[in-house]
C-alpha cells in the first residue's frame, strides 16, 4: 500500500513536471512579450524594451529560463524588470503581467470561492444521486424507476452550459428567484448570504451532475443486491433497510468514488462556465480574464494548479477506492 | 465540460448482463443495429439528427429558398437609431423577410446564420471526432501491442494530456497558433478553424486510446494472435488485419458518443470567445446574444434550441448505439 | 487623458482605443497657452474659481450613511497616484482618496477647476516659468499626521521615476527644470532643483513656460506622500488617504473598498462631502450582469451605478426610467488618420470621408450614436476653448456619400484605391465593425485590405512606421480644455518619425508647423485659443489629414436612490466626489 501510494506519488510529480514544460513553453511561443507587458506604454523605446528583457533574464538560454522558473516555486524570486521590482515570495508562480502583483497571492484570495463553488456542487451531487440511484433500484421497474433513468439520461445528455445559462437568466436575472450577489466571504459576509448567493450555482452544478451517480449507483445496488452476502443476511432476518443500509450501500459507494475521481476534470471545466456565467470571481474567471488580457504568469499558474488538482485528485480516489472494497488490491 | 465520454470507461459497472438468445449465423455488429432498429428514442433521435446534417449540407440553399442572406445586413437601414431591427422581433410581429428577426448593430439575418451555424456545428465536430479516433485508435493499437518503455510513455503522455484542464489549455493554445500562423490576413479564418480543429482532436483521443489498448492487451494474448504471429504476419498487419476488426464495437461507441462531446464543446468554446470568427457558429451567437436577453429573447433562444436540440438527439443516439453494441448493458 | 477602458473593455477598445495624451519620448513642444483667467463658463473644465470656499455644499435631499457599491468591466492597472492616467483610476483617487493641489468640482453642468489642498490655484511668475501653491492649514493623512509641504514635493519629485513608476502623465518632465535628466527619488535621490519647500508654500520651476499648471496640477500625482512611508512596489495597494475616503481593502483586479476617513476635515475642502460611510467597487464585471441589477433596481440595487457605457439593450431598458441614466460628453475625438506620406492626394482622402460609413461603423461596434457617440467635423471637441464649427465635407460627419467619393476617385484617377487599416480579431465588436468599414469603403470605390491584428498588439501595431497599412484609428483626448494640448502634440512636423508615433497622419506641412510656431511663441493665451479653432479650421479643409469619427459620449446608470451622480466632463466618469444616498 505504501509502496503504491509511493510510486502513483512519483508519476504524479512527473506527470506535473511535464505540465510545467508545456505551460513554461506558452512564456516562450504566447501571444504576448513579456517585455512589452513591462514597457510604458507611450515611451517603450527599443533601448528600455532591451533593458528590460535582460532584466527579466528573455535573451538568456530556454533551460536556464525554466529553471528560474521552477526555482520560483519552490524558493521564491524577487522579480525585477527594468528598474521595476516585485517581491514573490516562495512559492512563487510569477508576476501578474497586468496588476503587477504576486500571482500566488492573487490566485489564494480568489481559491476561496472556487472552492466553495465545487464542494457544495459535488455535495449535493454526490447526496442527491445516489438517494435517487438507491431509491431507484429499490423500485426497480416501476414508473418512478423509469423516469429517474430517463430524466438522468436527458439531464446528461443537455450541455452543462446551457443549462446554467438559463438558470442564472431566468431563476437570478429575470424572475429574481436566487439573489444576484454571487460569491461572498462567509467570514465578513455571514454564512447565510454566502449560502444563499452561491445556492443556484451549486444547485445546477449539483443536479446536472447527479446523473451520473444515480445511473451507477443504481446499477451497482442492483448488482450487489443480488450478491450472496446480501441474500444470507437476508436470510438472517434482517430488515429490508438495514441490509440496504449496512450491506449493500457499501458497494454502492465504490461507483461514486469512480466517478468523483473521473469527473473532477470535468468539474474543473464547469466552473470555468459556472463562474462566467454566475459572475463569481473564482480561480476560474481568473483565468478566463487572464486569457482574455493575455496575462501569461496568470494562465501558467492556473493550468498548472488546476493539472496538480487533478492528478492529486486521481491519486488520492485509488486509494479510497481501495479502502472501501477489498476486492481492489493495489499493485 | 470535457470531451472524455466518461460513460466509456465505466460502462461495465452498470447493471448485471442479462443472457440474450444469440441468433447463428449474425454477426455482433449485426446484432447491435438490429438492436438499434428496435429501439423507438434511438429512430427518433436519429431522424432528428438527420435532419441537422440535410440543414448543415444544404444551408446556402435553405438561405435562398428563405430568402435570406448571411451577413448581408446594413446597420443602417436593417436597424434603428437604437441599434434594434427595423423589421421583425421584437418591436414588430412575425416577419418572413427574417423570420428569425435580425441581429442588432449589425442588421445580420439570424435565419441564414442559424443554418450556417448548424452546419460549423456539425462539420467541426465530424472532423474533430474522426481526427480523435483515428489517433486514439493509431495510438491505442500501438501502446497495446508494444511492450514495456514505448507503452509506459505513452501511458504517461495520456496521463498528462488528462491532467492538463482542457478549457484553459484550448482558450490559450488557440491564440498562439493564430499568431504563429496567420500572418497573412487572408488565410486568418482558414488557420483560426485549424487551430479549434487541432485543439479539439488532440484533447479528445485518449479515453479511446485507452480503451483500445486494454483490449488489444487482452486480444494479443488469444489464438489467432499467436498464430498469426508464429506463421510471420509482420506487425503492421496483424494490428490492422486481425486486431483492428475485433475493436469496431468500442470505436463505434467512441463515435458516436464522440460527436455530441464536440458539438457541446465546440459551442462552449465559443461562447467563452474562442473559435472562428467570420465563420457563424452557435456558440458565439448565444454569446452576443446573452446582453439582448431582456430586450431580444429570440436572439438567444435560436442558436440555444439548435445546441440543445442537435446534442440531446446525438447523445441518447450514443447512449443507445453504446447500449446495442455492448450486451453487457441494458436499459 | 486615456479613457477608461485599459484593458478588458472589449467595446470599442480596439478599434478606437485612444493615445495616451502626452505623445511621444520628448517631443519638446509647448502644449500650454490657456488663460489663468476666472470662469469662462461653457467649455469641458475651462472654468476656473481659485475662490471656491470650504466646506462644499451639501445638497439638500443628501441623507447620511449608506454605501456604494460601482459595478464595473473595467479593471484600474494601477490606483498609484503617481500612475494613475486613465480616467477610471484618476477619478476614483481624486474625488475620494487622494488630494491633489486642485481639483475639478461640478457646477451647474460644468467642471470646474477649484483649489484643493492648495488655496488657490497657483500664483505663477510673469513668464510662466514658476508657479508656487500654498498648503491649507489643518490638512491630515489618514492615520491623524499632518500634511507637509514636503510631502507634496516629494509627489511631484516621485512622478518623475517613470521607468519605476511608468505609464503616469509625463508633462513634468517636458515642462520642469532638469525634467530631462533627473530621474526620481529612487534613482537621483530626492536632490531636486525644480520643487522647492519654504513654510507652506511650494515652488516648482520651470524649464520653459507652462501656463497650464494649474490644470495640471489637478493629477493625483499632484498629492502628498510621506517619503517615509513609500515603497514604489507597494503604495498603489494602499495610497494613504487625504480625502473623504481611505482604502479599506483593496484586491487588486477584483474589488475596493473605501471607508470614511475621520481625519479629513471638510472646512479645508471646498470640493468634496462626506455623505455615505463608504465604496465597494467590483471590477472585472461581466456587463450583461451589472446592467440587469442596476436597471432591476432591488435591494441593495437602488444604491449601485456603473461608469460603464451603457449597451444597446441596457439603454432600451432604461428609457422606462430616464432619471436613472446620467449621459454627458468627454472631451476625447475619435479619427480615422490618414497617412499623409502614403495617400498623398487630397481628394483621395476626402474621398475616404465621403465613404466612411460612420453610421454602420458606430452601430456594429456597439455604439449608440447621439449617446456614446456624437458625431462632430471639428478635431477640438465642444467645449475646448476658441473651437470653430466647421464641415469640410458638408456631410456633419455622419452622412455617407459612396458618390462622390466614387465622383473624387475618378477625378484622381484612383479608382479601385486599397485602404489598408488594422481591426482586432480577437474582438467580435471590432470585426463586425470591420466588415461595415470593407462595405462602406468598397460601395465608395475604394478596395478595402482589413490587416487583422489583436487587441493586445493594435497598439503596437499602429505606431509602427513599417506597418502595411495607411489609415490609422485612433483618437485623442484633451487632458485639459485647450487647443494648444492638441495639435502641438499630435500634428507637428517635428514629431514625424519619433518613437511611438505621436503623429499618426505623418502631418508635416512647412505652412502649417510655420503657423503653429507662430502660435506658440507669439500670440497671448487668449489670441492663442481662437487662432487654434482656426488653425483646426484650415488643416482640415485644405489638407484633411483626418476622418473625424466622432466625439465620445458618455452614458451610465445608477440606482433610484443615488443622488448627486452627474457627468464628469472632463473626464466622462461619474462625479464620485459630490455623491450621496437620497431618501
Amino acid at each position: 500500500m505504501f509502496g503504491y501510494i509511493i510510486r502513483r506519488a512519483v508519476s504524479g510529480i512527473l506527470v506535473l513536471l511535464a505540465t510545467s514544460v508545456a505551460v513554461f513553453a506558452l512564456f516562450f511561443y504566447g501571444p504576448s512579450n513579456p517585455a512589452l507587458a513591462y514597457c510604458p506604454e507611450t515611451r517603450c523605446t527599443p533601448e528600455r524594451l532591451a533593458n528590460i528583457t535582460e532584466s527579466l533574464g528573455l535573451d538568456r538560454p530556454v533551460l536556464e529560463q525554466y529553471g528560474g522558473y521552477m526555482k520560483g516555486i519552490v524558493a521564491g524570486n524577487d522579480f525585477e524588470a527594468g528598474a521595476i521590482s516585485i517581491p514573490c515570495d516562495a512559492p512563487c508562480l510569477g508576476v501578474s503581467f497586468k496588476l503587477r502583483v504576486d500571482v500566488a497571492d492573487y490566485l489564494l484570495a480568489r481559491f476561496p470561492a472556487t472552492l466553495s463553488l465545487a464542494v457544495g456542487g459535488v455535495a449535493i451531487a454526490v447526496t442527491l444521486g445516489t438517494a435517487l440511484g438507491i431509491f431507484a433500484s429499490r423500485v426497480r421497474g416501476t414508473l418512478a424507476d423509469k423516469l429517474i433513468v430517463g430524466s438522468s439520461l436527458v439531464i446528461n445528455a443537455v450541455p452543462y452550459y446551457l443549462v446554467a445559462l438559463l438558470a442564472f437568466l431566468y431563476l437570478i436575472s429575470e424572475w429574481g428567484i436566487f439573489p444576484q450577489s454571487g460569491y461572498v466571504s462567509p467570514f465578513t459576509a455571514g454564512p447565510i448570504s454566502w449560502a444563499a448567493g452561491l445556492l443556484l450555482p451549486w444547485l445546477v452544478i449539483g443536479i446536472t451532475s447527479s446523473t451520473q451517480y444515480a445511473r451507477f449507483s443504481r446499477g451497482s445496488m442492483i448488482e450487489s443486491m443480488n450478491e450472496d452476502y446480501v441474500r444470507t443476511a437476508r436470510a438472517k432476518g434482517l430488515s429490508d433497510r438495514m441490509v440496504t443500509l449496512k450491506h449493500a450501500l457499501r458497494s454502492a459507494v465504490v461507483p461514486v468514488v469512480t466517478i468523483m475521481g473521473l469527473e473532477f476534470a470535468a468539474l474543473l471545466a464547469g466552473t470555468i462556465f459556472t463562474e462566467r456565467i454566475f459572475d463569481i470571481q473564482g480561480i476560474g474567471k481568473t483565468a478566463l480574464d487572464a486569457i482574455g488580457t493575455k496575462d501569461l504568469p496568470i494562465i501558467a499558474a492556473t493550468v498548472l494548479i488546476a493539472a496538480a488538482f487533478v492528478v492529486t485528485a486521481n491519486i488520492v480516489v485509488d486509494i479510497i477506492y481501495s479502502l472501501l472494497d477489498p476486492r481492489v488490491r493495489l499493485s | 465540460m470535457g470531451i472524455q465520454p466518461t460513460e466509456l470507461v465505466v460502462s461495465n459497472t452498470d447493471e448485471p448482463e442479462v443472457k440474450s438468445q444469440d441468433v447463428a449465423g449474425r454477426s455482433p455488429t449485426q446484432i447491435a443495429l438490429d438492436r438499434l432498429r428496435h429501439d423507438k428514442i434511438a429512430m427518433v433521435c436519429l431522424a432528428v439528427v438527420a435532419v441537422f446534417v440535410l440543414i448543415a449540407i444544404f444551408a446556402p440553399l435553405l438561405t435562398d429558398l428563405f430568402g435570406v442572406e448571411l451577413e448581408g445586413g446594413d446597420p443602417v437601414t436593417d436597424t434603428k437609431a437604437d441599434s434594434f431591427p427595423a423589421i421583425g422581433p421584437p418591436d414588430y410581429g412575425f416577419t418572413w423577410e427574417a423570420p428569425l428577426g435580425l441581429e442588432p448593430r449589425t442588421g445580420n439575418d439570424l435565419l441564414a446564420e442559424w443554418f450556417y451555424g448548424a452546419r460549423t456545428s456539425l462539420g467541426v465536430a465530424t472532423f474533430a471526432t474522426v481526427a480523435a479516433t483515428l489517433m486514439g485508435i493509431v495510438i491505442g493499437l500501438v501502446a497495446g501491442f508494444a511492450r514495456g518503455w514505448l507503452d509506459r510513455v505513452i501511458a504517461f503522455v495520456i496521463d498528462i494530456f488528462l491532467s492538463l484542464p482542457f478549457i484553459l489549455v484550448a482558450l490559450a493554445l488557440a491564440p498562439i497558433i493564430v499568431s504563429r500562423f496567420g500572418a497573412q490576413p487572408e488565410r486568418l479564418e482558414f488557420v483560426q478553424l485549424c487551430a479549434l480543429l487541432f485543439v479539439l482532436s488532440v484533447f479528445g483521443w485518449m479515453t479511446l486510446a485507452r480503451l483500445i489498448r486494454g483490449e488489444v492487451l487482452s486480444l494479443r494474448e488469444r489464438e489467432f494472435v499467436q498464430a498469426a504471429r508464429v506463421i510471420g504476419v509482420p506487425t503492421r498487419s496483424i494490428l490492422f488485419k486481425e486486431l483492428l476488426p475485433n475493436l469496431v464495437a468500442p470505436i463505434v461507441v467512441s463515435i458516436s458518443l464522440g460527436l455530441p462531446a464536440f458539438v457541446t464543446a465546440e459551442a462552449g468554446l465559443a461562447f467563452l470567445g474562442i473559435g472562428v470568427v467570420g465563420i457563424p457558429s452557435w456558440g458565439q451567437t448565444v454569446n452576443r446574444a446573452v446582453e439582448f436577453f431582456s430586450t431580444y429573447p429570440l436572439f438567444l433562444y435560436a442558436p440555444v434550441v439548435g445546441i440543445c436540440l442537435l446534442v440531446i438527439a446525438l447523445n441518447l443516439l450514443g447512449d443507445a448505439v453504446r447500449d446495442a453494441f455492448d450486451p453487457k448493458t441494458r436499459r | 487623458m486615456r479613457l477608461k477602458k485599459p484593458a478588458v473593455a472589449l467595446a470599442t477598445a480596439a478599434l478606437m482605443t485612444l493615445a495616451a495624451c502626452g505623445g511621444g519620448s520628448g517631443t519638446g513642444t509647448d502644449p500650454g497657452s490657456e488663460n489663468t483667467g476666472t470662469i469662462e463658463g461653457g467649455n469641458a473644465g475651462s472654468g476656473k474659481n481659485p475662490d471656491a470656499q470650504a466646506p462644499a455644499e451639501v445638497p439638500e435631499d443628501a441623507t447620511e450613511g449608506g454605501t456604494f457599491t460601482v459595478l464595473t468591466v473595467n479593471v484600474p492597472s494601477t490606483l498609484d497616484p503617481t500612475q494613475a492616467y486613465y480616467t477610471d483610476s484618476t477619478a476614483i483617487l481624486s474625488d475620494l482618496v487622494t488630494r491633489s493641489l486642485t481639483q475639478y468640482a461640478y457646477v451647474d453642468g460644468e467642471m470646474v477647476l477649484i483649489p484643493d489642498m492648495a488655496t488657490d490655484l497657483g500664483r505663477p511668475n510673469e513668464d510662466n516659468t514658476e508657479w508656487t501653491f500654498t498648503l491649507r492649514e489643518g490638512l491630515k493623512y489618514e492615520d491623524g499626521t499632518d500634511v507637509k509641504a514636503e510631502d507634496v514635493a516629494y509627489a511631484i519629485k516621485r512622478s518623475f521615476a517613470i521607468e519605476e513608476l511608468p505609464d503616469g502623465p509625463t508633462y513634468q518632465t517636458t515642462f520642469f527644470l532638469d525634467g530631462d535628466k533627473y530621474k526620481g527619488p529612487f534613482q537621483d535621490g530626492t536632490d531636486y532643483a525644480g520643487v522647492e519647500v519654504n513654510g507652506n508654500d511650494i515652488t516648482i520651476k520651470m524649464r520653459r513656460p507652462f501656463t497650464d499648471m494649474d490644470y495640471y496640477a489637478s493629477f493625483p500625482a499632484f498629492t502628498a506622500i510621506p517619503e517615509a512611508k513609500d515603497n514604489p512596489a507597494t503604495y498603489g495597494r494602499h495610497p494613504l488617504a487625504t480625502g473623504p475616503y481611505k482604502f479599506a481593502d483593496y484586491k487588486p483586479g477584483t474589488s475596493l473598498t473605501l471607508v470614511k476617513n475621520e481625519f479629513w476635515d471638510p472646512e479645508t475642502d471646498p470640493g468634496r462631502i462626506q455623505m455615505v460611510d463608504g465604496w465597494e467597487f467590483k471590477f472585472g464585471q461581466d456587463s450583461a450582469k451589472l446592467e440587469n441589477v442596476i436597471i432591476n433596481d432591488t435591494g441593495e440595487a437602488q444604491t449601485t451605478l456603473t461608469y460603464d457605457n451603457v449597451t444597446a439593450s441596457g439603454y432600451r431598458s432604461i428609457q422606462e426610467d430616464p432619471d436613472r441614466l446620467v449621459t454627458g460628453t468627454s472631451p476625447c475625438t475619435f479619427m480615422w488618420f490618414l497617412d499623409m506620406t502614403k495617400i498623398t492626394d487630397i481628394n483621395v482622402r476626402k474621398a475616404i470621408g465621403y465613404a466612411y460609413p460612420y453610421r454602420a461603423a458606430w452601430k456594429a461596434a456597439g455604439e449608440i450614436e447621439g449617446v456614446t457617440r456624437v458625431p462632430g467635423t471639428s478635431i477640438l471637441p465642444p467645449g475646448t476653448a476658441g473651437r470653430v464649427e466647421y464641415d469640410p465635407l458638408g456631410i456633419k460627419g455622419v452622412n455617407t456619400d459612396p458618390e462622390k467619393s466614387k465622383e473624387l476617385l475618378q477625378e484622381a484617377g484612383a479608382m479601385g484605391y486599397e485602404i489598408k487599416f488594422l481591426f482586432a480579431s480577437d474582438d467580435a465588436l471590432s470585426v463586425q465593425a470591420k466588415d461595415q468599414l470593407v462595405n462602406g469603403l468598397e460601395a465608395g470605390g475604394f478596395k478595402a485590405t482589413p490587416i487583422a491584428s489583436t487587441l493586445e498588439t493594435i497598439r503596437t501595431d499602429r505606431t509602427d512606421y513599417d506597418s502595411p497599412i495607411n489609415v490609422r484609428s485612433s483618437g485623442w483626448c484633451s487632458d485639459w480644455p485647450s487647443g494648444g494640448s492638441w495639435f502641438p502634440a499630435q500634428w507637428s512636423g517635428d514629431l514625424v518619425g519619433l518613437e511611438g508615433m505621436p503623429n499618426p497622419s505623418n502631418f508635416k506641412v512647412a505652412e502649417m508647423d510655420a503657423l503653429q510656431d507662430k502660435i506658440l511663441d507669439t500670440m497671448t493665451p487668449e489670441e492663442a485659443a481662437a487662432a487654434w479653432g482656426e488653425f483646426d479650421k484650415k488643416m482640415q479643409t485644405e489638407y484633411y489629414p483626418a476622418v473625424v469619427t466622432g466625439y465620445s459620449g458618455t452614458a451610465m446608470i445608477h440606482g433610484s436612490k443615488v443622488g448627486g451622480m452627474e457627468n464628469d466632463n472632463v473626464r466622462g466618469m461619474p462625479t464620485f466626489q459630490r455623491m450621496y444616498i437620497t431618501e
